[in-house]
């Protein structure tokens, strides 16, 4: 398996020997344990009712005219429960980003140099990485009631997890120049992180908030099922019934990221 | 003043990187240290500010046992310690302004620092600085729209906003060009004869540290075997501290 070269002076190197065959036999094997066993149930499967209902989606239904169809997606309701959604995943976002600052600076082991310390943040930040956002939802219904407040609190929660863990990995990689700078001035801890932490972290950060915004607004969808407020409960009262409501629906969801990804890149581009 | 007295530092690798290290360094002097690169230079000097703790023995600086030293009084001794690194270690998204008032932090609380609520007198002190070294024009520049040269100097300028009698230099010029460096050079000469400031730097360049320095220390594996003014250097003392004859890699050559 391994090749040798012998140079012209005599001396003899040795290759080191190549392993991908042994990682693709594992890989096939993974893969197989998780896609060779599954139960299809061959006469359940019937491709006529996809087609049937990716038609109605973007179709209007018997009766009516697309300018019907669009004077749903542009109706009062749908707009506001669009507008409800836009800001209970902004609100949720933006109290998740803020409150992931000091978890995710306490998680990051090169400015934390204590593992008791690092290791508890992080538990802490997987442990609700963990529970579902629907699950967080449910449970803030039960102690806040119905509407837009539930909703806030469960992707913040949910924002809190997510943005904890890209930052403290953000923060892993920054230049340790800096710090070591402001060590050397005689700055403690937490000015460290300010003057040397922050400023490199900061337009990646927002890279994130944006991200996790533009997430937030698609996930939030499901919170509107359960009464927490938002678009969902338009999509819920239609599911299985107007399709061609649903499909606009989805159709304005699609605008409205796209929208956010054009901020996005416009954002990022002026922060390099 | 600077005080070494029967300093050791063994990492916890095992290795020993300073032995019985016996050296005062008086106000005012421009010390250079020169040896092999992993002859303890940079050790030597990081154990004055404690950025590297000793192992063994006493380090005094102004009177004041920094082994010793921890916390706030750690902090309250290094804020009179201006350091100088190979690679600059600015924050290069920050602005140039930004990066010299992080010379002040040390100065006031966690809370007004964070806030970037500094006094007139320490904005002032912090342009002032940049204007002492040449590029209070770049002030509100971006540090990373800056030459190499130049960020050495935003470098210098926060070492001088923190008022410090002592600036460290651990390397200052390995990572500028042949021309860069005489002039980043000419402005450590300037700053210790115009402000009186002892200026301790590792270098690697020999020519560099016999022009400049007044005094040479010469460090071969952790220990010191030369010390003393630039008058007393010989070729064959310098052979002795590099272990061999010096090569074109040891000079800077003009």
């Amino acid at each position: 398996m391994a090749k040798m070269y012998t140079l012209s002076n005599g001396k003899v190197v040795t290759e080191p020997g190549n392993k991908s065959i042994i990682y693709l036999v594992i890989v096939l094997a993974i893969t197989s344990f998780f896609m060779l066993f599954i139960p299809i149930d061959w006469k359940a499967i019937n491709f006529r009712n996809a087609g049937f209902i990716l038609g109605q989606l973007f179709t209007p239904t018997s009766g009516q005219t697309y300018r019907d169809y669009f004077a749903f997606i542009v109706s009062t309701p749908v707009l506001n429960a669009l507008l409800e959604t836009i800001r209970l995943s902004f609100g949720g976002t933006l109290i998740g980003a803020l409150a992931s600052v000091p978890l995710a600076v306490l998680s990051a082991r090169n400015i934390v140099k204590k593992p008791w310390i690092y290791q508890t943040a992080r538990a802490i930040m997987n442990f609700i990485r963990t529970i579902p956002m629907f699950v967080i939802a449910v449970v803030a219904i039960f102690f806040l009631g119905y509407g837009i407040l539930p909703g806030i609190a469960a992707i913040a929660i949910f924002t809190f997890g997510i943005m904890t863990k890209m930052v403290y990995e953000t923060i892993e990689t920054i230049d340790m120049g800096p710090v070591e700078a402001l060590d050397a001035c005689g700055a403690n801890k937490v000015k460290a992180v300010g003057y040397a932490v922050f400023p490199q972290v900061l337009p990646i950060y927002l890279g994130y908030f944006i991200y996790c915004f533009e997430i937030n607004v698609r996930s939030s969808v499901i919170l509107g099922f359960i009464g927490a407020g938002g678009i969902g409960i338009i999509l819920y009262n239609n599911v299985g019934y107007r399709y061609d409501r649903v499909g606009g629906v989805i159709l304005l969801l699609f605008v409205v990221v796209v929208f956010i990804q054009s901020i996005t890149r416009y954002v990022r581009g002026k922060l390099q | 003043m600077i005080k070494f007295i029967n300093v050791d530092k063994i990492y916890p690798n095992g290795f020993q990187a300073l032995k019985n290290i016996n050296l005062e360094i008086n106000d005012g002097e421009f010390v250079a240290i020169i040896g092999l690169s992993g002859a303890g230079k940079s050790t030597l000097l990081r154990a004055i500010n404690k950025m590297h703790p000793i192992s063994k023995g006493e380090v005094y600086v102004n009177g004041q046992e920094v082994s010793k030293l921890e916390g706030e009084s750690l902090r309250m001794m290094r804020r009179n310690i201006g350091m100088i690194f190979q690679s600059f270690n600015l924050v290069k998204r920050s602005s140039v302004f930004k990066n010299v008032l992080a010379g002040r932090v040390a100065y006031h609380s966690t809370f007004k620092t964070l806030l970037g609520l500094f006094p007139l007198r320490d904005k002032k002190i912090a342009l002032e600085a940049l204007d002492k070294m040449g590029i209070l024009e770049k002030a509100y520049v971006r540090a990373d729209q800056l030459s190499g040269g130049q960020q050495q100097r935003v470098a210098l300028a926060r070492a001088l906003a923190q008022e410090p009698n002592i600036i460290l230099a651990d390397e200052p010029v390995a990572s500028l060009d042949p021309v860069t460096t005489l002039s980043v050079m000419d402005d450590f000469a300037r700053i210790n004869k115009d402000y009186k400031i002892t200026i301790v730097a590792n270098m690697h360049h020999v020519d560099l540290a016999l022009k400049y320095a007044h005094r040479i220390v010469g460090i071969k594996n952790g220990e010191i075997i030369f010390d003393g003014p630039v008058s007393a250097v010989t070729e064959s003392k310098l052979i002795e501290i590099y272990g061999r004859k010096l090569t074109s890699d040891d000079i800077l050559g003009e």
